[in-house]
């Protein structure tokens, strides 16, 4: 058995640490992204590939819930075609707050390459968009930066609950 | 501006009145195991489904339009997006189709690499359905490993074009890249592999009670049934036809390797999932024989056909009319000759079929895609009657549907 | 001047066009080549008209009567083993000859055989359901309706399938134009935050090209991030994205490059 001594005089200081609420909370939030599992089209493959065993997401805290009232990530994986558009707000709506949204791919972002009658130009038209990732579709090493940047903004955030919520309009 | 009570909760699909018991439940479309945006609408009398009506049309992204406004090799990426899990199918199903219509026959080494890519793809796609439809039902191990060697072959594709998931790694009338050095040693480091791995889903699905128990008789469809609703594929093989559009109308070279059809005559989940496994080990046993035509093989990759293909990078680097056909042929695009075709393959869900009808001009006049889920998800209006609640995840799971297909 | 653009087409054209270019035709081979297909044609022909009948692409095609397509599609079915329909769907023909045609393309596994059927309706005629004999119809017929507006006669569920209930047009006509119409174009905004929200939201951007450096509604600004709205055109605000404070928070630490340490043994 190893022995593990800490001097707390030498190595680091005593086990306490002063903060404030708002890097706490934000520690915790940014720590323990839950995101609803929304995948729309082929980026939601992807999606589930950086949950699966190689690109592990569990390591950010990132864990996928199929109901929107546990989620507070909603990566938006693929096109969002008229027809669901107002289930995309309808499902924003259950969230519940703080909520982030991540918009991942083109299709996502800007309808990309589906510049059809059919799909919504970009999702920003319904919801309002805390990250746009690129690519088509963008490999689960850019959506695992993307959520590493997310963690980022929230620490980054007032944690109170004066904080407006997010409008589109 | 925004109302928050703009959108209420709509109630139609409820029904409140108690009229001998009858509930509609509404499944989807944002449902974790309805493996893309499928809205079914079920009547229920307690838990059984008395009347099921899928509702489709969520990633209607509206390609066939897209198709009449593109030349033929603008189209190509589009193709990836419909069956994204096995994207390479597509794209060789619609490269087949315009191959057809002008008459091209393709270079032999290009031959081997679409073979190669064709199966490949089928490996990908139909680990990929084990590890949903495993995840489903509640085989979270099973979903791990089998992402685990799914990465393997996404590691190959993406040596060769570069790209994981939309591989656009096929063009009309060859491919446009030779295999990479090691590409041959990785695979057959690969399938020497897989047989073991195959087995350790096995050994984890085969006897499990939960796995037999949600698979087991359920979701059985008829030959009838399988025939009428017009379906392809692993669902059509586990009601007792035997047709495998390799082995029947073979292309490419398929009558040159040797494999078998499984076949089993049962209809339900578990005799799909059965036939899934078995048809990896074949899609293995093909690769095998292809990865050794690959060596000897003549170099070149694209037909010669300088009215609808450009010539290879050299003459167009190097001789001034093969840049001018070249470049007539990417602002213009080809001209196909007048007619129609239809032309089936054998994607990994089934008869992936590519109607295209030209006029002579640089863009379709009408291009139908035949998505074989668009049919495997109707078929559940009549299979889902009957069965309970549970069960409809499972037989969701082993229909394999993949709704950039059934959408378009 | 402005160009004539013809309203009965509105798809893509080919800017360049050639007087002199004869475009050349896909081979078609006479129905008595092929054994097989001659019984069928036979067997169809004894019974109805054949308008047309050849073989391209190694498939026949048989050109019928509208009238006569349950009855054809039966005979097929029944005497001739075609077991299944494996695609049906409807061309839009009006800008030309005012029709549509709808072709079944037709499979017999016994036989290996693919067949075509075809036949041509007007714009506002009907076309009888195939749905008694392949249940598949059920759907194709409806994507045909939903996508040509080809009402089809005696079928259980007509409405639309691939688009919303609520749909103005029929998108795979010539007619309508790829990006949609006045309609399709503020239908998710229409539809979820009323037609008085379409000045706040927006027309669609149908540019894929367009690129503004100072929209701040449409991109985020990590590092630069400023309200919904903000004019920015003469320089914007530096947020780089790191913790409230330098020196890190509680028990999250900075990786620092020059304390980290490679091992080399795992045994260590």
């Amino acid at each position: 058995m190893a022995q593990h001594q800490v001097n707390y005089l030498k190595d680091g200081g005593l086990p306490v640490a002063l903060t404030t609420i708002d890097k706490v909370v934000n520690w915790g939030r940014s720590n323990s992204i839950w995101a609803l599992t929304y995948g729309l089209a082929c980026c939601g493959i992807e999606m589930m590939a950086s949950g699966a065993s190689r690109y592990d997401f569990d390591r950010f805290g990132t864990i996928f819930r199929a109901s929107p009232r546990q989620a507070e990530l909603m990566i938006v994986a693929g096109t969002l075609t008229k027809k669901h558009a107002e289930f995309i707000r309808r499902l924003y709506d259950q969230m519940t707050e703080p909520k982030w949204v991540i918009s991942m791919g083109s299709c996502a972002n800007t309808g990309g390459m589906f510049n059809t009658y059919a799909t919504v130009q970009g999702v920003d038209r319904v919801i309002p968009v805390d990250l746009y990732l690129p690519g088509c579709a963008p490999r689960p090493e850019t959506l695992q930066y993307a959520v590493m940047m997310l963690q980022q903004k929230i620490r980054k955030e007032p944690a109170s609950r004066a904080q407006k919520p997010k409008r589109l309009m | 501006m925004q109302q928050a009570n703009r959108l209420r909760p709509f109630f139609e699909n409820i029904t409140f009145d108690r009229v001998d018991n009858e509930m509609v439940l509404n499944f989807g479309p944002q449902h974790p195991s309805s493996h893309g945006q499928l809205r079914l609408m079920l009547h229920m009398q307690q838990e059984q489904i008395t009347k099921a009506h899928p509702d489709i049309g969520y990633l209607h992204r509206g390609m066939e339009k897209m198709a009449e406004n593109m030349i033929y090799n603008e189209f190509m990426p589009t193709t990836d997006r419909m069956d994204y899990i096995a994207s390479s199918s597509n794209n060789y199903g619609f490269a087949l189709a315009v191959e057809k219509l002008i008459g091209l026959e393709v270079p032999r080494r290009a031959k081997v690499i679409r073979m190669l890519l064709l199966e490949i793809n089928r490996l990908m796609s139909h680990l990929f359905w084990l590890a949903t439809t495993a995840l489903d039902i509640g085989a979270m191990t099973v979903f791990l490993y089998a992402f685990r060697e799914r990465e393997y072959l996404m590691d190959l594709v993406e040596d060769y074009c570069g790209a994981r998931l939309t591989h656009a790694a096929i063009r009309i009338g060859g491919v446009p890249l030779d295999l990479p050095d090691n590409f041959i040693t990785d695979l057959r480091k690969f399938l020497d592999k897989l047989p073991a791995n195959i087995k350790d889903y096995e050994d984890l699905l085969d006897k499990n009670r939960v796995w037999l128990m949600r698979m087991e008789n359920v979701g059985v469809i008829s030959k009838e049934m399988a025939l009428s609703w017009g379906c392809s594929g692993v669902m059509l093989r586990a009601s007792g036809v035997q047709w495998d559009i390799r082995k029947e109308e073979p292309y490419e070279l398929y009558d040159e390797v040797e494999f078998n059809v499984p076949v089993s005559d049962k209809g339900d989940n578990y005799a799909r999932y059965k036939l899934y496994m078995a048809e990896m080990r074949e899609s293995a046993k093909i690769l095998y024989q292809v990865a050794d035509m690959y060596e000897g093989t003549p170099t070149e990759l694209m037909a010669h056909a300088p009215q609808y293909i450009s010539a290879p990078k050299l003459d167009i680097m190097t001789q001034n009319y093969a840049l001018m056909q070249h470049f007539v042929l990417v602002t213009q695009g080809m001209r196909p000759p007048v007619g129609e075709v239809y032309v089936p393959t054998e994607s990994p869900k089934g008869e992936l079929g590519f109607y295209i009808n030209s006029q002579g001009g640089p863009y379709p006049y009408r291009l139908k895609l035949r998505g074989p889920s668009f049919w495997h998800t109707g078929i559940l209006t009549d299979l889902l009657p009957g069965h309970y609640i549970p069960d409809v995840v499972s037989i969701i799971g082993t229909t394999n549907i993949v709704f950039g297909e059934v959408d378009r | 001047m402005r160009a004539y653009t013809p309203k009965d087409n509105v798809q893509k054209k080919s800017y360049y066009t050639d007087r002199f270019w004869v475009a050349p035709q896909v081979a078609k081979s006479a129905v008595s080549d092929d054994a097989v297909f001659a019984a069928d044609l036979d067997a169809i022909k004894a019974k109805f008209d054949v308008l047309d009948a050849y073989i391209q692409v190694d498939q026949m095609v048989v050109v019928i009567h509208a009238n006569d397509n349950y009855a054809v599609l039966e005979l097929l079915k029944n005497e001739r083993e075609y077991t299944q329909l494996s695609e049906m769907s409807a061309i839009d023909w009006l800008a030309t000859e005012g029709k549509f045609e709808i072709f079944y393309q037709m499979l017999s596994m016994a036989k290996r055989k693919r067949v075509r059927i075809k036949c041509k309706i007007d714009e506002k005629e009907a076309i009888q359901s195939v749905e008694k004999l392949f249940r598949c119809a059920d759907w194709s017929e409806r994507e045909m309706y939903d996508m040509f507006g080809v009402v089809v006669n005696n079928h259980p569920f007509m409405k639309r399938i691939l688009m919303p209930d609520d749909w103005e047009g029929f998108p795979l006509r010539k007619t309508y134009p790829l990006q949609g119409d006045e309609f399709a174009a503020w239908y998710e905004v229409d539809k979820i935050f009323g037609k008085e929200a379409r000045e706040i939201i927006g027309p669609e951007n149908r540019d894929p090209a367009r690129i503004d450096r100072y929209d701040t509604k449409r991109f985020a600004r990590l590092g630069h991030e400023v309200p919904f709205g903000t004019d920015i055109s003469q320089g914007e605000p530096d947020t780089p994205l790191v913790y409230q404070e330098q020196k890190g928070v509680f028990m999250v630490d900075k990786f620092d490059t020059q304390k980290s340490v490679v091992i080399s043994d795992r045994h260590r």
